[in-house]
């Protein structure tokens, strides 16, 4: 068997059949066989100094510049608001254990007097704006809660978020006791909790 | 005088002509069934009844109902035909509940690729439609389903449920044909239409006839339903409940699962990005140009899924059930702003920390430096983050060695890592649904300190 | 009758217009294809199948009709529309109350939810025929990004008139970029874009306030969605539907099996 093998490997190749006469292929280019490193350099300052590349890179650019022009215009250096710091009364406006919406409507905040933050019996400001996407929660006093129409988010009167997606409780802004016996309120000072800020004295008027 | 009737002379006159269009369309229907349908070999001891017989005996049955509501003239109180309480209550209480909802929703979905092609047959069709517009005109007698289906922002929401339920059912009637071609080893249906006609006149007169009847069906549109303009706007006064315009409340729905980053940003933006990488990303040669389901399931399914349960179900939930306080509202429920629904919600660093440690919650100190406290709060956030590595970077190469191994063999490492992304991000508002409802889940993730809540 | 057809049919303003004889016969009926500017988007023959409504469900079709109504109609209201607040909500309430054919509006809004629709169900027709695979995938991007501007179309379209139901769904809607991931001064990692203790990204300069042109929605946001409504995103949308269309053509023609 094994002879019989050996026997035909060494009778050569079979004779393969004529076929008929192909018609000769074209020569395609032959391929460089290896990439030396200098070659490796040429081959990258061609792409990258390349009409295509720089054609690309120039359009790149003029589109980029165009853009963040565009952007950089269209933000206003200017807002027209209400100043940020306003007076709201007297600390006896505002009884013991309950929420002030006075200025709600007119400026988006509470004025909150409870003790149920840390015991002690203190005022302070809450941001009318719900932490999860900006509308504007309602104080239902039956309940003792805020409550958010938009997506539900449930806050108690401290401002804790307890329920819905809200992912952190309402901010405080700040509230002081000016030397004239007002309080005055500073929209543009947040005190957030999870961050510890509730601890400002800035952000809570204490009350004796 | 109630307030809030349930039915009123106008309604019932108006469902009068509703039934009665229903009627004529039985009325053809019966025709084409007696030509189409044959005949019962015997029924109730006649031999050779027609078929179409139960058909006209309906139509008649409709013509009835119609004539019943528009010759109706005493109290509309009186009415007799009108959905019945114990219908609507327990309709109310499947729809009411997301888990439910969304169960009934998936279950309809499967139901429909399972039977397609049962339920592609011309008459199951027709009785499943003539069951949908009898569900609507019954519901109309209901005062609170009227207020919402009716408003004229919610109509055109009817309107595209009636056309997604007409396409979706002609793409399988479609694909039932091709199918059995293609398995045959025959060209698909479409592939016989190949044959060239002028443009003119037989492409421009269609385009006309097209745009002669939009322009009557916008113009009676326009007529029979006013704009709504509501009164003038406030930005104290925030509306309860508040929506985006009807085709983004699928994605104010996800608002209630995920963090506003991710449902307002993150998520849109890898469904525009999925979307566009379809084309790139699906490698099947078969199916280009013509309906076939058998041999594209996996894309058609996904992409079904995508579209019905996740994109067009999402949509009626947030326009017509969720209501005020975003609170989920039966169809025939009474949007009651004091519904109170309890949504304790814990997040998983809770879960782990106070219920499995036993511990406080490792809390950052504030004076600390910001890397300090990075340090704790990746400490207390870990089982979270860990699972979220997992999710998108174990998973697809798992994927890649099991269920989609042949997948990955014909795309690649790039295109794969592409679609299974893709899949595990569309899966992702289920999962996190689901861990809503049995855990009362809030957040995986959860760092307010950098508005980073997954 | 028929001899003054003719005469009109002779004239030199006729045959000035159209410069060839009816298409009665085949020739002239593929040259009024090809000699026509709004024909000539067609080819002079198509495909049985491409026609067949119950395979194309004309949805393309019927959306850009819908967006040459919205054109008309929207050119139209803005002869009686003044963006600012003292006269938005006023005006439009005019449209319903003064206006002769103030139905107008109506059919502008209408017309603008349907195209929501047909647009979404001719991507669900396109996907179920495959019609997005070689050599038509990068029409269906572009088709994805018209997508997208339809719903900003009709989303910058909402705030115009001004009502309660306008401001808050804009303000829901648009609340969300404030969570923009590095971009929103509420996202995540808008924390790292600071200089020396800066932060770069306020709500005073983060991608809602560029949005929305100030802080709340307001009458600089009325203003901007306005422009963005009637000039800038239509100016996009035609240019993209001429590529859609004359790519249609180029990738393999209209839908059929390739």
């Amino acid at each position: 068997m094994v002879a019989a093998v050996k026997e035909a490997q060494q009778a050569g190749k079979p004779v393969a059949p004529k076929l008929p006469a192909q018609p000769a292929k074209p020569k395609l280019p032959v391929k460089e066989q290896k990439v030396t490193r200098r070659s490796f350099w040429q081959m990258l300052s061609s792409v990258t100094i390349s009409p295509f590349a720089v054609a690309w890179t120039v359009m790149a650019t003029i589109g980029g510049v165009w853009s963040l022009a565009a952007a950089r215009f269209l933000m206003p250096n200017m807002v027209r608001e209400l100043p940020s710091k306003f007076k709201v009364g007297a600390i006896s406006d505002y009884p013991p254990n309950a929420v002030s919406e006075k200025y709600t409507a007119s400026r988006g905040v509470w004025i909150v007097n409870t003790d149920q933050y840390n015991g002690q019996p203190l005022l302070y400001s809450l941001l009318a704006i719900c932490t999860h996407l900006g509308c504007t929660p309602s104080w239902l006093s039956g309940e003792q809660k805020f409550k958010c129409p938009c997506h539900g988010s449930g806050f108690y009167i401290t401002g804790i978020n307890f329920e819905g997606p809200a992912p952190r409780p309402l901010e405080r802004v700040g509230l002081t006791l000016g030397a004239d016996g007002l309080l005055e309120v500073d929209k543009s000072l947040k005190f957030q909790e999870e961050l510890g800020q509730w601890s400002d004295p800035k952000s809570y008027v204490e009350l004796g | 005088m109630n307030p809030h009737p349930d039915l009123t002379a106008g309604v019932i006159r108006g469902l009068g002509w509703l039934y009665l269009l229903l009627a004529l369309a039985n009325v053809y229907w019966s025709v084409r069934s007696f030509k189409k349908d044959g005949y019962y070999e015997r029924l109730f001891g006649i031999d050779h009844v027609p078929k179409a017989f139960g058909w006209a005996a309906y139509a008649s049955i409709l013509l009835l109902f119609a004539c019943a509501h528009l010759v109706f003239s005493s109290s509309a109180d009186d009415f007799m035909i009108r959905l019945p309480e114990f219908f609507k209550s327990n309709v109310d209480i499947l729809i009411a509940n997301p888990i439910s909802y969304f169960v009934i929703s998936i279950v309809i979905f499967v139901a429909m690729v399972v039977w397609r092609n049962w339920w592609v047959e011309p008459t199951i069709a027709w009785i499943l439609f003539n069951m949908s517009v009898l569900f609507l005109a019954l519901s109309m007698t209901d005062y609170d389903f009227r207020q919402i289906v009716g408003k004229p922002d919610n109509v055109p929401i009817v309107a595209m449920l009636y056309l997604v339920g007409f396409f979706t059912w002609l793409y399988f009637y479609k694909c039932r044909d091709n199918d059995r071609r293609l398995a045959n080893g025959l060209p698909p249906a479409e592939k016989e239409l190949s044959e060239t006609v002028l443009t003119w006149p037989d492409l421009v007169y269609s385009e006309m006839i097209c745009m002669v009847l939009l322009t009557v069906v916008l113009i009676l549109w326009g007529v029979a339903l006013p704009a709504p303009l509501e009164e003038p706007a406030s930005a104290v006064k925030t509306p309860n409940p508040s929506k985006a315009p009807w085709y983004f409340l699928g994605l104010q729905e996800m608002l209630v699962y995920f963090d506003p980053w991710m449902a307002g940003v993150v998520l849109p933006t890898v469904i525009l990005g999925g979307l566009m990488a379809i084309p790139y990303i699906d490698f099947n040669k078969i199916g280009n140009g013509y309906y076939v389901y058998e041999k594209r399931k996996f894309a058609v399914l996904t992409f079904l899924f995508g579209f019905l349960p996740l994109w067009v179900a999402m949509i009626v939930l947030g326009t017509f059930i969720r209501g005020p306080n975003w609170n989920m509202f039966g169809l025939y429920e009474y949007w009651d702003v004091h519904k109170l629904e309890v949504l304790n919600n814990v997040n998983l660093s809770d879960m782990f920390w106070l219920d499995l440690m036993r511990q406080p919650l490792p809390r950052p100190d504030s004076t600390a430096a910001w890397y300090v406290q990075l340090v704790t709060i990746l400490q207390r956030e870990w089982l979270g983050l860990v699972l979220i590595v997992l999710y998108l970077v174990a998973l697809p190469p798992i994927m890649a060695l099991t269920v989609f191994r042949k997948f990955f063999a014909r795309m690649g490492f790039l295109r794969f890592m592409v679609l299974a992304n893709l899949i595990l991000m569309m899966w992702s508002l289920p999962l996190k649904m689901a861990l809503r409802w049995s855990l009362n889940l809030k957040y995986i993730v959860a760092i307010p300190e950098f508005f980073f809540n997954i | 009758m028929s001899s003054i057809i003719e005469y009109i049919r002779k004239s030199q303003i006729w045959r000035s217009v159209f410069r060839h004889p009816a298409p009665y016969d085949r020739r002239n009926r593929a040259v009024v294809v090809l000699t026509n500017f709004f024909l000539h988007l067609h080819p002079v023959s198509v495909k049985k199948g491409g026609i067949a409504l119950s395979y194309t469900w004309c949805m393309g079709g019927v959306t850009f009709f819908l967006f040459l109504v919205e054109a008309l109609t929207g050119v139209l209201l803005m002869f009686y529309y003044r963006p600012t607040l003292e006269w938005a909500f006023t005006d439009i309430r005019a449209l319903r109350d003064v206006t002769t054919l103030g139905i107008m509006r109506e059919i502008h809004r209408w017309g603008a939810h349907a195209m929501v629709i047909t647009v979404w169900l001719h991507m669900y027709r396109v996907f179920l025929t495959g019609s997005y695979k070689p050599p038509r995938e990068f029409n269906w991007v572009i088709g994805v990004i018209l997508l997208v501007l339809t719903l900003l179309l009709s989303f910058t379209g909402y705030l115009l008139p001004w009502d309660q139901l306008a401001i808050w769904a804009i303000t829901v809607g648009s609340n969300m970029a404030r969570a923009t991931p590095f971009l929103g001064h509420e996202g995540p990692g808008f924390q790292l874009l600071n200089i020396g203790g800066y932060d770069l990204i306020t709500n005073a300069s983060d991608a809602r306030f560029l949005l929305l042109g100030a802080r709340t929605v307001g009458e600089e946001t009325l203003n901007r969605f306005y422009i963005m409504h009637c000039v800038a995103i239509p100016i996009v949308v035609s240019l993209l539907i001429a590529i859609h269309f004359w790519r249609v053509r180029k990738d393999g023609g209209i839908s059929q099996p390739l």
